[in-house]
C-alpha cells in the first residue's frame, strides 16, 4: 500500500468539501493518524461539523453524531443495560459512542456530568457500564466542536476533558474566493453525503502502526520535552503541559512526518504542530477567574515560548 | 590517538621547535633556556595526558589576572634588558619571546592562547632565521614548518568538531596512520613543488619591491663640471645608491670603502672639470667582462691585493659607475663600457633600471722609497696636467708653503697641507659657497668651515702650488656597514670628494682632508633594526631578482634536455629511463648547493607563508573534504559539519539562522533573503534532514553532493563578496 498516495487522496477527498482549509484538513488526518480526538473550536458555520463529517465519510467506518445538549444524558452516550424479557436478563444497549468517528456535536452545550461519560472512551477507548467493560471499536476517533463565542448555557470543558483531545484547530473564515466556491454549489444536497469513502478501516489501522515506527531522533526528543519545560516554566502561564501532552505531541509529530511522507520526524513537525498541541493543555497566568481563555491568546504564548528553544543543529 | 590530545601535543612540539631554534642560534642565555625546557617538559608531559601532571597543574592554577601582570613584569624586564644588559633590541626581544612562549604554554586554556602560541612561535623561529645562517636551521626550520602545517589543521580540525557536538556529548575523533601521512605527504609535496616553480616560473625583473624604481635619483657631482658647493645639498638625503658587497673578504676594513666615481684636474676658482674628455671603450677580456687598464703607470710592486665588491646601483641620473680605485675588471651585463683617462668609468647612456656590476680593484699603496724621497721625477704630461691653479691663488700658494716649510718630502708636505686641513678647519653643511666668486678663499681664511669639497679642493690647490700633481676626486665614502647583509649600504649623503695624489711609481695615492665626516650619520638603537630591514631586501634582490632569466632558462634547459633524451630513450629501454631524471636532479642539486645558504632560509621563509595563505584561502575546502573523506567512526556527523559550514558561510553573508529556527524555516528565509542561493541552501537542507535525522545515514555520493553544493556556495559567496 502507498501510504503516501492513500493520505494524498483522503485530503483531497475532504478538500471536495472544505475549499481552501488544506492545513486543517491535512492537521485532521494527523490527529486520525495519531489515535488523537480532535477538539474543532470556531464561531458557528465555518464548517466545523462538515469537516467532521467529510472525514468520518471519506472513511469505510461508522459515524455517529451527538448533538449535545444540556439535558443529555451520560447514558445517552454510552448506551444503557436493559432488561431483556426473552433472555430474562439484562442486555447492552450500546449508546452512539460506539462508532469508528464520533461527532460531538456543542460539546460544551451539556453538562460536565455528561462530557466526563467520554473521559474513558477518549483515553482508553472502552466504556464500562454496569461494572461490564466494553472495547470500542479501532479506529476510534471524537471529534468535538464548539462555539468560543457564546457563554449562555454552555459548560466550558474541564482541563482533564481537554487534555484528553490530541489537538484543538480553529477553522476560520475563508477567503472571498473560497466561500464564492462554496455558494456557488448545487444547494440540494448536504456536499459530505456527496462523498466516497476512499479508506477503509483497515487501511487507517495499518497508517496508524505506521506513524508508531517514525523515527525520532534522541536530539529532537531532547528538543520536544525541552518546549513541554519552557511552558511548565515559563512565567506567562499558571498550567505547563501535562506528560499526556508531551505524549500527544510526539505522537501527532510522528503522524505528520507520515502524512508529509517521510518515515523520520524533523525539528519542523514538532515546531508547527506545538501550539495547535499544546496550547488547549495550558493555563494563562493572570487570568482574573476568567474560566475560558482566548484560544488566539494561548496559541500565541506557546508560539512565543517554541520561539525561545533552540532547535538542535 | 585521539584528536584533542593529538592537537595539544603537537602544539607544544611546535613551541618546542621555535625554542630549540632560538637556542641553536646561541641567543638564549642557559638561565632562561634551563626553566623553559623544564616549562616545555612540563607541557608536552601535560597535552600527553599524564595524570599527575594534570592533576598537579589543576591545583596550582593561577588566575588570568596574575598571568597579566606577570606579563606586564615581564615587559619592564624586557625594558630593563634593553637598556642596562643586553643594550640591544634583538637579544632582550628574543628574551621576551621565550619569556612570552612560557607563559603561554602554561596558560593554554582556550583556543585565544593556542593562536597566541603559535604567533609567538613563528617570531621564535623568524628571529632565529635573523641571527644564524649555519646549517642546522635548515632540518630545524623544515620540521618546524611541517609541524606547523599538521597543528593549524588539527586546530581547525578541532574546531570544527567542537563546533557540532551531536546531542550533548562531544565524540571524540581518533587520528588514523592514513589520514596522518595523508596531510603530512601533501605539505611536504607541497614544499617540495614550491621550490620547482621557484626554480622554473619566470620572476619579476629588477626593482620590482622598489618603490624608487619608477625614477632615477638625481646624482650630483659627476658630471663634466662640479660646482664647489653642489654635494652639500645631497649630504642630509638618506636615499640610497648603492650597496656593496665585499665577498670573500672577511679582512677587509669595514670602516670605510671610498667608492670612487670621476676625477676632475681643472679649477677656475669656483668649480672642477676635466680636461680630457676623450673616452675609450675598454676591451673586452670575457663575455660582460671588461679590462679597465690601469689609468696611471704604475709599477706592479706598488699594488696591494686585491679587492671584489659587488655592486648593486639603483636608478641614477648619471652613466658612472662606481668602484673603489682602481678599477681593473668590470663586470656585469653591459655591452660596452668606456674609461676616461683619469679612470672614470661610464656607461654608454645612464641606465633605465637598477644594475649590478662587480668590480675587481687594486688599491696602490705608495711605495718606501717614494716615501722617502726629497725629490720626484714627475712626467711631463702628468705636470702639464695636474698643477694647474686658478688665477689668483697667491693667498693659498703662501699658506701652503707656510704650512709645509717644515717638511722635506714631497710625501711629507702632502700630509702636512692634509694635517693643516684636518686640524684648523672645522665640518659643516652650512658653508653654502656656491654663489661665491672666491670660495677656496672664502674657507680658506674667513670661515674656515666647510665640508668635503672644500677640504679637497683646498687641498688639491695647495698641492699644485707646491707642486706635487694632485686632482680631485668624487664619489662616496661608505661607511654604514650592514652586518645582517655583510655589505656597505651606500646613501646619497655619503657623496664624497677627496684627493689623489700622484707619486710617480705608485701612482694616485688616494687621500682625504676632510674630518670624519661619519659624525653625520645619527646611530640609533633602532639602526640595527633598520639595517636588518635593509638587508632582507638586498637578500631579496641577490637571492630572487638576481637568480636571473638566464638561471632560470639552464634549469629549464636542463629539464627540457632531460625530457628530450628521456623521449628518445624511452624506445631504446626502461633501464636508461633514469639517467636524464638523474641528471635534472643532480643538476638541481648542484644549484641548491651552490646557492648561498641564506637562499634556502628565504625560499622557506616563503614556503611557510605561501602555504599559511594557503591553508587559509583553503581551509574551507580543505575542512569539506575532511568530513567528507576523513574515516570517523560517526558518519552521521559528516553532514552535521557540513550543514554547519553552510551556516557560517550564510552568515558571514549575512544570512543569519537564529536558534530557534529550524533548518526549513532557514531555508525559507534564504529564499527571501538571497534567492540565488536558496537551491543549494534548500538541497543541502534536503540532505541534511536526511542525514541527521532520518535512520537511514546518507551514502557517501549523497555526501559528497552535499559537499560539493557546500563547496559550490562557497564559491559563490567569493565572488558575490
Amino acid at each position: 500500500m502507498n501510504s503516501s498516495h492513500t493520505i494524498r487522496s483522503i485530503q483531497d477527498n475532504i478538500a471536495l468539501v472544505i475549499k481552501g482549509k488544506a492545513h486543517v484538513i491535512e492537521m485532521a488526518v494527523v490527529c486520525l493518524l495519531a489515535r488523537g480526538h480532535l477538539l474543532l473550536e470556531d464561531v458557528p458555520g465555518v464548517g466545523k461539523t462538515t469537516l467532521a463529517h467529510s472525514l468520518a465519510r471519506s472513511l469505510d467506518c461508522s459515524f455517529k453524531r451527538i448533538q449535545f445538549t444540556s439535558d443529555l444524558l451520560p447514558s445517552d452516550i454510552v448506551g444503557v443495560s436493559m432488561f431483556n424479557r426473552q433472555k430474562q436478563g439484562f442486555e447492552f444497549i450500546p449508546g452512539p459512542i460506539f462508532a469508528n468517528v464520533v461527532l460531538a456535536d456543542e460539546i460544551n452545550r451539556t453538562t460536565p456530568k455528561t462530557q466526563s461519560s467520554l473521559l474513558e472512551a477518549m483515553s482508553e477507548a472502552q466504556i464500562s457500564v454496569d461494572n461490564q467493560t466494553h472495547p470500542l471499536e479501532q479506529p476510534f476517533m471524537v471529534i468535538a466542536t464548539q462555539n468560543p463565542a457564546e457563554y449562555h448555557g454552555t459548560f466550558p470543558l474541564p482541563e482533564s476533558q481537554l487534555d484528553r483531545f490530541l489537538m484543538r484547530l480553529c477553522i476560520g473564515y475563508p477567503t472571498p474566493e473560497e466561500e464564492r466556491k462554496v455558494l456557488d454549489r448545487p444547494y440540494s444536497l448536504h456536499p459530505a453525503d456527496t462523498l466516497e469513502a476512499v479508506l477503509s478501516a483497515q487501511e487507517v489501522l495499518a497508517l496508524q502502526t505506521r506513524v508508531d515506527q517514525v523515527h525520532m531522533e534522541e536530539s529532537l526528543t531532547d528538543y520536544l520535552l525541552a518546549i513541554v519545560q519552557a511552558t511548565r516554566q515559563s512565567e506567562l502561564l499558571s498550567l505547563g503541559v501535562s506528560t499526556r501532552g508531551a505524549l500527544g505531541l510526539s505522537k501527532a509529530a510522528k503522524a505528520l512526518a507520515v502524512v508529509r511522507g517521510r518515515d523520520y520526524c524533523l525539528p519542523d513537525d514538532i515546531k508547527e504542530l506545538a501550539p495547535i498541541v499544546l496550547s488547549h493543555r495550558v493555563m494563562l497566568n493572570r487570568t482574573h477567574g476568567m474560566r475560558t481563555q482566548s484560544f488566539e491568546q494561548a496559541e500565541r504564548m506557546v508560539l512565543d515560548i517554541v520561539e525561545t528553544v533552540p532547535v538542535p543543529v | 590517538m585521539p584528536f584533542d590530545q593529538a592537537f595539544a601535543l603537537s602544539s607544544v612540539l611546535l613551541a618546542t621547535m621555535a625554542f630549540s631554534g632560538l637556542v641553536l642560534a646561541q641567543s638564549v642565555p642557559f638561565w632562561l633556556a634551563l626553566p623553559m625546557v623544564i616549562i616545555l617538559m612540563i607541557s608536552a608531559l601535560h597535552a600527553g595526558g599524564v595524570h599527575f601532571i594534570r592533576r598537579a597543574i589543576a591545583r596550582v592554577t593561577v588566575s588570568p589576572t596574575m598571568w597579566n601582570i606577570l606579563l606586564i613584569g615581564a615587559f619592564a624586564l624586557l625594558l630593563i634588558d634593553l637598556t642596562v644588559v643586553s643594550r640591544d633590541l634583538l637579544p632582550a626581544g628574543i628574551h621576551f619571546l621565550v619569556v612570552l612562549l612560557a607563559v603561554k604554554l602554561l596558560t593554554l586554556q582556550q583556543r585565544r592562547d593556542y593562536r597566541h602560541l603559535y604567533a609567538i612561535s613563528l617570531m621564535a623561529i623568524l628571529a632565529s632565521a635573523a641571527l644564524t645562517s649555519d646549517a642546522w636551521y635548515v632540518p630545524i626550520f623544515l620540521l618546524y614548518l611541517i609541524t606547523a602545517v599538521w597543528t593549524l589543521l588539527l586546530y581547525h580540525m578541532t574546531q570544527e568538531t567542537g563546533d557540532t557536538a551531536v546531542g550533548h556529548q562531544t565524540i571524540p575523533i581518533r587520528i588514523t596512520r592514513h589520514f596522518f601521512w595523508l596531510t603530512n605527504g601533501t605539505v611536504v609535496l607541497a614544499i617540495a613543488l614550491t621550490l620547482a616553480i621557484f626554480f622554473l616560473i619566470p620572476r619579476m625583473g629588477a626593482g620590482v619591491l622598489q618603490k624608487t624604481s619608477g625614477e632615477a635619483l638625481r646624482a650630483t657631482g659627476f658630471s663634466d663640471r662640479v660646482d664647489l658647493g653642489t654635494i652639500g645639498s645631497v649630504k642630509q638625503d638618506p636615499q640610497i645608491v648603492m650597496r656593496v658587497e665585499l665577498p670573500d673578504q672577511p679582512a677587509v676594513d669595514k670602516d670605510r670603502l671610498y667608492l670612487r666615481g670621476l676625477a676632475y684636474d681643472q679649477y677656475n676658482g669656483q668649480s672642477w672639470t676635466h680636461s680630457g674628455t676623450r673616452r675609450r671603450s675598454l676591451s673586452l677580456v670575457a663575455e660582460g667582462t671588461f679590462l679597465v687598464r690601469p689609468a696611471g703607470s704604475r709599477s706592479s710592486n706598488s699594488l696591494s691585493g686585491s679587492v671584489r665588491q659587488d655592486i648593486m646601483l639603483e636608478t641614477l641620473d648619471t652613466a658612472v659607475l662606481f668602484a673603489a680605485p682602481f678599477a681593473e675588471l668590470v663586470s656585469g651585463e653591459f655591452l660596452e663600457m668606456q674609461a676616461d683617462a683619469m679612470g672614470g668609468l661610464r656607461l654608454p647612456a645612464s641606465p633605465a633600471s637598477r644594475i649590478r656590476y662587480s668590480v675587481i680593484s687594486q688599491a696602490p699603496q705608495l711605495a718606501a722609497d717614494e716615501r722617502m724621497a726629497s725629490a720626484l721625477d714627475y712626467p711631463d704630461a702628468i705636470l702639464a696636467h695636474y698643477l694647474q691653479v686658478p688665477m689668483a691663488s697667491q693667498h693659498v700658494a703662501d699658506l701652503a708653503r707656510r704650512v709645509s716649510i717644515e717638511a722635506t718630502t714631497p710625501f711629507e708636505r702632502t700630509l702636512a697641507i692634509q694635517q693643516h686641513l684636518l686640524k684648523n678647519y672645522s665640518y659643516s653643511l652650512e658653508a653654502d659657497t656656491a654663489t661665491l666668486s672666491h670660495p677656496l678663499d672664502e674657507f680658506l681664511f674667513t670661515r674656515k668651515t666647510g665640508y668635503c669639497e672644500h677640504y679637497a679642493t683646498a687641498m688639491v690647490v695647495m698641492l699644485r702650488t707646491v707642486g706635487i700633481p694632485a686632482r680631485l676626486v668624487t664619489g662616496f665614502l661608505a661607511t654604514e656597514w650592514n652586518e645582517y647583509g655583510g655589505y656597505f649600504t651606500v646613501r646619497q649623503r655619503d657623496a664624497h670628494a677627496w684627493v689623489e695624489v700622484y707619486f710617480p711609481h705608485s701612482g694616485w695615492i688616494t687621500m682625504d682632508p676632510t674630518p670624519t665626516v661619519s659624525t653625520a650619520i645619527s646611530t640609533s638603537r633602532w639602526a640595527p633594526l633598520t639595517r636588518f630591514g635593509e638587508s632582507v631586501r638586498l637578500q631579496w634582490d641577490r637571492l630572487f631578482v638576481r637568480y636571473s632569466v638566464k638561471d632560470q632558462l639552464a634549469v629549464v634547459h636542463g629539464v627540457r634536455e632531460g625530457t628530450d633524451a628521456l623521449r628518445e630513450r624511452v624506445s631504446r629501454g626502461v633501464s636508461l629511463l633514469s639517467a636524464p631524471i638523474g641528471q635534472t636532479l643532480s643538476r638541481l642539486m648542484h644549484m641548491v648547493r651552490t646557492f648561498h645558504l641564506g637562499m634556502l632560509e628565504l625560499i622557506t621563509g616563503v614556503i611557510v607563508v605561501g602555504s599559511a595563505l594557503f591553508l587559509l584561502m583553503l581551509r574551507d575546502r580543505i575542512a569539506l573534504w575532511a568530513t567528507t573523506h576523513l574515516p570517523t567512526s560517526h558518519p552521521e556527523l559528516a553532514i552535521v559539519q557540513l550543514y554547519a559550514r553552510m551556516l557560517r558561510m550564510m552568515e558571514r553573508h549575512g544570512v543569519r539562522k537564529s536558534p530557534a529556527a529550524t533548518a526549513s524555516e532557514f531555508a525559507r528565509l534564504v529564499e527571501q533573503e538571497w534567492k540565488a542561493a536558496a537551491p543549494i541552501v534548500a538541497n543541502v537542507t534536503a540532505l541534511y534532514h536526511q542525514g541527521r535525522f532520518s535512520q537511514t545515514p546518507l551514502t557517501p555520493g549523497e555526501l559528497s553532493r552535499a559537499a560539493e553544493q557546500v563547496g559550490q556556495l562557497q564559491s559563490f559567496t567569493h565572488v558575490v563578496r
